[in-house]
């Protein structure tokens, strides 16, 4: 897993190469090349979507590790924004980070970030990398604090909650990533993805709980829960079926409980065998074009089902 | 009095049409994309936050009503909703939440011609009316002065008698027929009726019509929702009040009911 925030969606590396190509291309493109006041007014108007790809370009080189062509982006986009926009502070972060060749280059680095942050609280691309940056050099607990108090000013920040919850299940704070993850939830509620991760939470805390079977019955039926309403709003989604069979598995494999707020066993066996025929049903049909991530993805899934014997 | 049942004939000048109503057309679409452009230039675009505890006062305020919108579809449990409800109601009450501090409550919101940011919001106000009242001040007595008192237009149709103060705005004719329409007039209709081709030629949501204007006068919610819901002169304690009784009369639900229920029929 990725310890960076993430300015877009988990690519898997083919995308990212792909991307990255497009630099030499894109940079040639003479509407991003900078203009003279007179000609800006002559010339067509310029397409916020074109400084976005550019953007994005600029990510998948630093990615595939094209810092040359990376650094030629970043230049253009500074020269258009300048130095003291937010959002460009935070990819010359990113920049330097990847430049970074020691350690000793990367504390330097947080330093820097440090001052800026200290001088202007209101700087939320360098928060962000700063929390990275710290989680990545080996201090989770310090990361922890510094979103904390980040969160404690910005609330509505998705992001930033996802980071948290994220942190805390790494420290084993299983009730904390939860809450987080809600929170989260509550801000992108019809985010499938994160159905999907907070019955992932439920199912790990039920895993590690030592409070008895009735608590664990809780979270499993939570998870059971979120995993259904996660391939509720997205029919083929492997990780929320994935999870929806295991937390059937598990459930049903507990001694019957007399709680009345679980679910019905008849419930059960009837998602479970909709989660077997649809995984199955995915692997069959994705399995041969697949790459990367996705690949991997299938696969734990094929072991699955060949593990539970059907 | 007309006769009924006879049409009235009135020669008219065909250089009428071409050096008085066509002019007052032109000018009247120019004005309108001018008035667009100059409101777009003119218009300041919504202050961020500048503190962190500005941007806490107003992000906090926007949870509780996310958490009132979102609850269903998050699917929160009701211990999890409780403890978030219990949270933001208590912080609510007590001020917490307030850029100031909890101590800052009670005092007199202050005078929104000292606080400076209020006194931008009321400049963009202003800017935006000023857009809106010389052009049209200028044009109309442009019209009054060169072209009063013409009447260009018949219509091809028939009108009643109380279209008369509509139609031939300073023709003072008694007995002239309600289909013919005098040059003011066609100023008027022009203000009123260009909003299509507006949209036509500047899109959607243009600045250029003033009827659009005004209806966002009337509702300064929808045309300054976007920056915040903090509005200048309001008090932010008595907004965290509102927000807290909202919550507190909030009905749980739950979109996670039954949802297995709903995914296996679904197959």
């Amino acid at each position: 897993m990725s310890t960076q925030i993430q300015y877009y969606n988990h690519d898997d590396p083919a995308t990212a190469m792909n991307l990255s190509q497009k630099a030499s291309s894109l940079l040639s493109k003479s509407s991003l090349k900078r203009k003279s006041q007179v000609v800006s007014i002559v010339s067509a108007i310029e397409e916020p979507s074109e400084w976005a790809e550019l953007e994005q370009v600029f990510l998948a080189c630093l990615r595939t590790g094209d810092d040359e062509s990376a650094h030629l982006c970043l230049e253009r986009i500074t020269t258009r924004f300048g130095a003291a926009n937010h959002r460009i502070m935070g990819l010359r972060g990113l920049y330097q980070e990847a430049e970074a060749k020691t350690e000793e280059d990367l504390r330097r680095i947080l330093q820097g970030y440090n001052q800026i942050v200290k001088e202007d609280p209101m700087n939320i691309p360098i928060h962000k990398r700063r929390t990275a940056l710290i989680r990545s050099i080996g201090m989770p607990g310090d990361a922890l604090e510094c979103l904390v108090q980040f969160l404690a000013s910005f609330p509505s920040d998705t992001e930033a909650w996802c980071e948290l919850s994220d942190l805390y299940q790494q420290q084993g704070l299983n009730q904390q990533a939860i809450f987080c993850m809600e929170e989260a939830l509550l801000l992108a509620p019809n985010a499938w993805n994160l159905h999907a991760r907070l019955g992932e939470l439920n199912y790990l805390a039920s895993q590690s709980a030592q409070e008895g079977i009735a608590t664990n019955e809780k979270y499993l039926t939570e998870a059971v829960h979120r995993f259904a309403r996660s391939v509720e709003l997205c029919q083929d989604y492997l990780r929320g079926y994935y999870g929806l069979k295991l937390a059937t598995d598990k459930l049903s494999s507990l001694p019957q409980s007399k709680s009345t707020n679980g679910l019905a066993s008849e419930t059960l066996r009837r998602l479970n065998t909709t989660a077997v025929a649809k995984l199955k049903h995915i692997v069959k049909q994705s399995s041969s074009t697949a790459s990367g991530p996705r690949k991997a993805e299938l696969i734990a899934a094929q072991a699955l089902l060949d593990q539970s014997g059907s | 009095m007309a006769l009924q049942g006879t049409e009235q004939v009135i020669q008219r000048d065909p250089a009428l049409f071409l050096w008085i109503l066509l002019p007052i057309t032109i000018v009247m679409i120019l004005t309108g994309v001018l008035r667009h452009y100059a409101t777009i230039l003119l218009q300041t675009p919504p202050k961020p936050p500048s503190t962190p505890p500005e941007a806490r006062e107003r992000q906090f305020l926007t949870r509780g009503a996310v958490l009132r919108g979102n609850l269903p579809s998050s699917g929160l449990s009701p211990a999890s909703f409780q403890v978030r409800k219990d949270y933001l109601i208590d912080n609510y009450k007590k001020g917490n939440f307030l850029k100031m501090g909890p101590e800052s409550r009670g005092q007199a919101a202050p005078n929104p011609m000292s606080d400076p940011a209020a006194m931008e919001g009321m400049m963009g106000m202003m800017k935006g009316n000023m857009a809106m009242m010389i052009p049209q001040t200028l044009i109309m007595s442009w019209i009054n002065a060169f072209f009063a008192g013409f009447v260009i237009l018949k219509l091809p149709f028939p009108l009643t008698i109380r279209f008369k103060q509509m139609l031939q705005a300073g023709v003072m004719t008694r007995d002239l027929d309600v289909r013919w329409v005098s040059s003011l007039s066609w100023y008027f209709l022009c203000l009123f009726g260009l909003q299509s081709v507006f949209i036509f030629i500047l899109g959607n949501d243009n600045a250029a019509s003033q009827v659009t204007q005004q209806m966002a006068m009337a509702n300064p919610m929808g045309a300054q929702g976007m920056g915040g819901p903090m509005q200048p002169g309001q008090d932010p304690d008595k907004m965290f009040l509102a927000e807290a009784e909202n919550l507190e009369v909030l009905e749980y639900w739950n979109v996670l009911e039954g949802v297995e229920e709903r995914l296996l029929s679904s197959e």
